[in-house]
Order: C-alpha cells, then structure tokens, then sequence
C-alpha cells in the first residue's frame, strides 16, 4: 500500500490522534453514546471476516463475509441493547482497553476528509478468567471535519486472527 | 479406530442413562469431561455422518476448502471432472499437511516436505526421484491421498469415517423434509453468502446442538433484550406456540415456533413464495408456511436457524437463515463455524439484507450469539466442576405430552414449541453411539 502523507498538517495529524485516543477512552469507559456520537450519520462501521489463504491469492480479508456490517443505525441497535438490563454478553461488562498506535494521516476523497490508518491492539478481561482475549486489529478510517473536531465516515478493521479466540465479540473495535 | 477404556463411574453413568433420559433425567457431567471427549471422538464422530461444506463454496472445478471431521483435517475439493470428493489432508509419504490454506483453487497439491504431488481428487502422480530412489518400489496407485466416504443432500456435502455406516439417505431417515425450509428458498435452492466466521469458545459442543434442536424456551430470557426492544411483537406471552419434531433414533430434532396472525412465508419475497410453491410438497408448504422461526439440527453437531429478522425493531424485516457446525476440540471446547445461506435465486439486494440480517443477530458479534455462547461458557464451566459429577438436570419438559396424530410431516411431532421431547430423542440417540459395540 502506498502511503502519502503529503498535504496533512501538524495540527491535523495531532488532532485527529487526539480524537482517535478519545474515541478510545470513551469505549474503554463504557461512555457507548459518548461513543456514537463520534460517528457521522452516513457512517459505515465494517469487519471483514479473515481466510488463511495461499500467498498469490486475490484475497484474504472476504469482499462478502463481515464480522460487522453496521451503519450508524445499527451501531445504535447495539449501543440501545447494551442499555438494558438484558445484554448478557456484557452483564458484568468486559474491561477493555484499546490500544491505538502507528495513527498515520493521509489526505481523503474530499477536502474535508481524511484517511486514517492506524493499528489496534485491543485487551478484554471479563468476570473472574484470568486468560484475557486479544484482539489485534489494523484500522483503516475516513474522518471528517465536523467544527473543531471529527466524525467517523467510515471505520473498517480488520483482525489478524482467521480463527477469533473469543466467545464473542461483545466489543467494539 | 481403538476403544478408549471407560472409567467404572463413567460406565455407571452411561449405563444409568439408558433409563434415565426416558424418565427425564441427564447428567451434567456429558457436557464438560475428558472421558466422554474422547468416547465421542471414536464412538460417534468416527462413526456418524459429519458436515464437511455447503457445495456452494466449492462452485468451479479446483476449488477446495479444508474442514474437520473430529481432529482429521479433510480437503473437500470439486476435481477436474466437476465431482465432490474428500480425502484426508494428510501426505501418504510423512504424514505433512497437504493443504494449508482455508480455501482456495487448485488442480494438484505438491508436499511441502519431499514433494509428492497429488491430483486434487486424491491420485498419487508425482514421486520425486521415482526411478532413481524407489527404484520400482513403489507403487503410486497404492498410496493416493486417503479417501473420505462423502454423500450430499440438496447442497449439504457429508463425510464419514465409517465404511459400514448406513447411507445418508438413511441416516437423516426422514429429517430432509424439514431440512428443506433451510436448503430450497427458491426454485434453486439456497447457496452459502461467503465464508463462513470461525471462533473459538470454551464451551462444549452438545450444549449448542441441543439449544438448536429446537429450545425455544431459552428465547424470552436469553435474549430478553431482543423483546425489550421490539424486534418480536409476539412478545412473551404467545412465544410457547408451534411445534417440536425430532426422528425417533436418528437423534435429528427442529423447533417450529409460530406467531399468531403472521402472514405466511413472512419476510421472504413474493416471487421466492411463489417458487416455494411449486418446488416443496403441499405437506411441506403446510408446515413451513406456519412457522416463523425454525431452529434444527443434524445429529451430531450441524444446526440451523431461519427466522425474519428486521435491522431495526418495528420494521418489515427479511428472513435469515444461518448453518453453523459445533466442532468439538476438546471436553468443554469447540470451533464454531458459522455461515450465512441466501437464496439462490433472490435478487442482490434481497441476499445483501439477509446477510446483514445474519451478522446483526446470529454472527460473531451477532447481538443474539454473543448471549448464547456467554450462558453456554458458564453452563460448560459448571458442568466440568467436581459436584457435577453427580448432578442431573430435569428433562421432563412435554414427557406426557402426545404426538400429534394429523401432523402432515414425518418423525414425532408435539406442540408446544417449548419442549425437552427432541433432547430426549438426541441424548437417546448419542448414548446408542457411545455405547454401540463394535
């Protein structure tokens, strides 16, 4: 993949790693409406499902098969059901912890959107297990101007793991 | 394949089951123990008819996937003359793995190691310095890649490892009428959406494949949240409705739940119902019409779930239908590979929904999975303590309860929904295999 971080100033860059680390902590806080409020209405919030193929294949992540496939209001299913008393999945929640780093900024489609990588290292303890799970993501987002500060466009992520070493995935990445 | 040697308590329990389950009584400890795992592996997952793909996924000819029957790596390929076949992912020289990719296309697989080479349907081709170190030794047609005795129904391709079992005909014995509502959506038939999520989880594999046998008793409170919000205006109160049909000794079960005033065939569109029409029996069209959701499995471990679905409570939705295999790994864990089946024959837009229906509710971070597998990773848990050990639980749930007489399908029909007559029938039939002599 060719990187291109011409025509994205300092103040952008720092600005967006900032959102990008808020937008940690307010899932790492469980602040889930904080959270969705970070998304713009059009957004798109894709996990594709990962194949061990061989090394020339066309491949790897599946253009059909996504672990989700959600738009804002979906996302907002998902935020309303952890609301209840019901989420089981989550009752107790799960401590998380998202680990953002290597945030790189490139210029987007349109002049006030930007296309951000970054890696996401994600822990999840839940209950009494001493085994954590670990999630290990690369992110690839569409972030756009909103005032002083950002909307997610468009958050895809995509796990390293082919076979997930979770029960679920009561999370968000 | 040899005989695991049975602890005296182990046999005691199995022998106590024979009697029990009739009388409504299961051990917890066959859900979380190292001596059943193994039982099993050699008693029942080397003996019965497993799920190793969905033809759909292997469309062109070389296209193969790699699947498991118990701890047997398999490759499931369409050869060069357009035929399933199924053979051990094991090189016959040193024992490598043949294919180490999930999916892919191939019309030979080469050993890593010294380099054998196979047709993809299994022949032994190519022997580096065959003349030169066999010297005559060595016969090719002998030592081809391990064949898998394979069988399909309507798309489902099966394996077993046991050359004397029944056909598979003869072993779903009845249950492909029902299997149908899953595997026909359409004149023809229903494909796999992609490939499928695959996940691990401490939990053993019998607590899933008795959920999707038909407990619809588990919905209202596992997935209470589900109601809370809307998605089901059946609410509680209606939800025991519908049917329970399980093939006596065959171990195969399904849950038809109803929803009163639901139209028919709701959620699937009008030009599919019409197809639906002319392709199922009117029998079937009876029974399929009704039903609203339809929760079943093949014995042992594969399940399937159709149910409308809207993405947000309160609105028309479309129905999704989702396979899943229960892989056991190990006592009290399992891979879970979970997959999406469209119609074939639906429009884009109407498969796109569908999926989007599936990953919302029934994938891996399907808002209603999530909850199963947290109840089933406890109940594993538990059932793996020392006091389980001696623990039963009731399946009395419908024990007087008749069938029903003018039920237009085959096998044994109850109504309600909410029943444990199908788990009888499977833990009936899982202890025959455990205890079949050879």
């Amino acid at each position: 993949m060719t990187v291109q971080l011409a025509g994205v100033d300092r103040d952008v860059r720092e600005s967006i790693r900032d959102f990008l680390y808020l937008e940690a902590l307010a899932l790492d806080e469980r602040r889930f409406r904080d959270w969705l409020e970070m998304f713009a209405d059009d957004a798109r919030y894709e996990v594709p499902v990962r194949v061990t193929r061989e090394k020339l294949s066309e491949w790897e992540l599946s253009p059909n098969s996504r672990i989700f496939d959600d738009t804002k209001e979906t996302l907002d299913v998902r935020v309303k059901r952890l609301e209840t008393d019901f989420a089981w999945s989550e009752q107790p929640p799960s401590r998380t912890r998202h680990f953002v780093t290597n945030v790189l900024v490139q210029p987007g489609e349109r002049a006030d959107e930007f296309l951000v990588l970054s890696n996401c290292m994600i822990y999840r303890s839940r209950g009494d297990e001493t085994t954590p799970s670990l999630f290990s993501a690369q992110r690839r987002d569409v972030l756009r101007e909103n005032g002083d500060g950002w909307l997610i466009v468009h958050r895809w992520a995509a796990l390293d793991q082919a076979v997930v070493n979770a029960h679920n995935m009561s999370i968000f990445i | 394949m040899s005989t695991p040697v049975i602890s005296t308590d182990v046999q005691r329990m199995l022998d106590d089951m024979r009697d029990g389950i009739w009388q409504g009584r299961v051990p917890a400890r066959i859900f979380n123990d190292q001596e059943i795992f193994e039982l099993e592996r050699e008693k029942l997952f080397a003996k019965a008819w497993c799920f190793l793909a969905h033809e759909s996924e292997i469309p062109k000819k070389g296209d193969y996937v790699t699947r498991y029957i118990a701890d047997n790596s398999i490759i499931v390929v369409r050869d060069e003359h357009g035929n399933v076949r199924a053979n051990l992912n094991m090189c016959r020289h040193r024992g490598n793995v043949m294919c180490k990719s999930e999916m892919g296309n191939a019309s030979h697989f080469r050993c890593s190691y010294h380099g054998w080479v196979y047709k993809n349907s299994g022949e032994l081709i190519g022997v580096p310095y065959f003349k030169e170190g066999y010297e005559g030794q060595l016969d090719r047609k002998q030592w081809g890649l391990v064949p898998i005795r394979i069988d399909t129904y309507a798309g489902l391709i099966f394996g077993t490892l046991d050359p004397h079992a029944p056909s598979l005909d003869e072993y779903l014995g009845g249950f492909q009428f029902y299997l149908d509502i899953y595997l026909k959506q359409g004149a023809n038939g229903s494909e796999v959406h992609g490939p499928p999520d695959h996940w691990i989880a401490e939990t053993d594999w019998k607590i899933c494949a008795e959920n999707f046998s038909g407990d619809g008793y588990h919905t209202p409170v596992a997935h209470q949240f589900g109601f809370h919000l809307g998605y089901f205006p059946s609410s509680g109160s209606t939800h025991s409705e519908g049917w329970a049909v399980n093939i006596p000794g065959k171990g195969h079960g399904i849950g038809l739940g109803h929803t009163p005033g639901m139209p028919a065939f709701f959620g699937y569109p009008d030009e599919l119902v019409k197809q639906m029409h002319e392709s199922l029996s009117p029998e079937q069209l009876e029974v399929f019409s009704k039903t609203r959701t339809a929760v079943g499995s093949v014995f042992p471990n594969l399940s399937f779930l159709i149910q409308p679905f809207s993405l947000v409570p309160g609105e028309p939705g479309v129905r999704f239908c989702t396979m899943r295999l229960w892989h056991p790994i190990g006592p009290g864990r399992m891979e879970m590979w979970s997959w999406c089946l469209v119609p074939r024959d639906a429009s884009e837009e109407y498969k796109e929904a569908a999926y989007k229906a599936y990953t919302l509710t029934f994938g891996q971070a399907g808002t209603f999975e999530q909850d199963d597998f947290e109840n089933w990773i406890k109940v594993t848990k538990a059932a793996g303590s020392t006091l389980a050990k001696n623990i039963e639980f009731p399946y009395v749930m419908g024990l007087e309860r008749p069938q029903l007489e003018d039920f237009p399908g085959p096998g044994h029909a109850v109504s309600p929904y909410v029943t444990d007559t199908n788990f009888r029938n499977l833990w009936s039939t899982w202890l025959d295999y455990l205890t079949r002599e050879e």
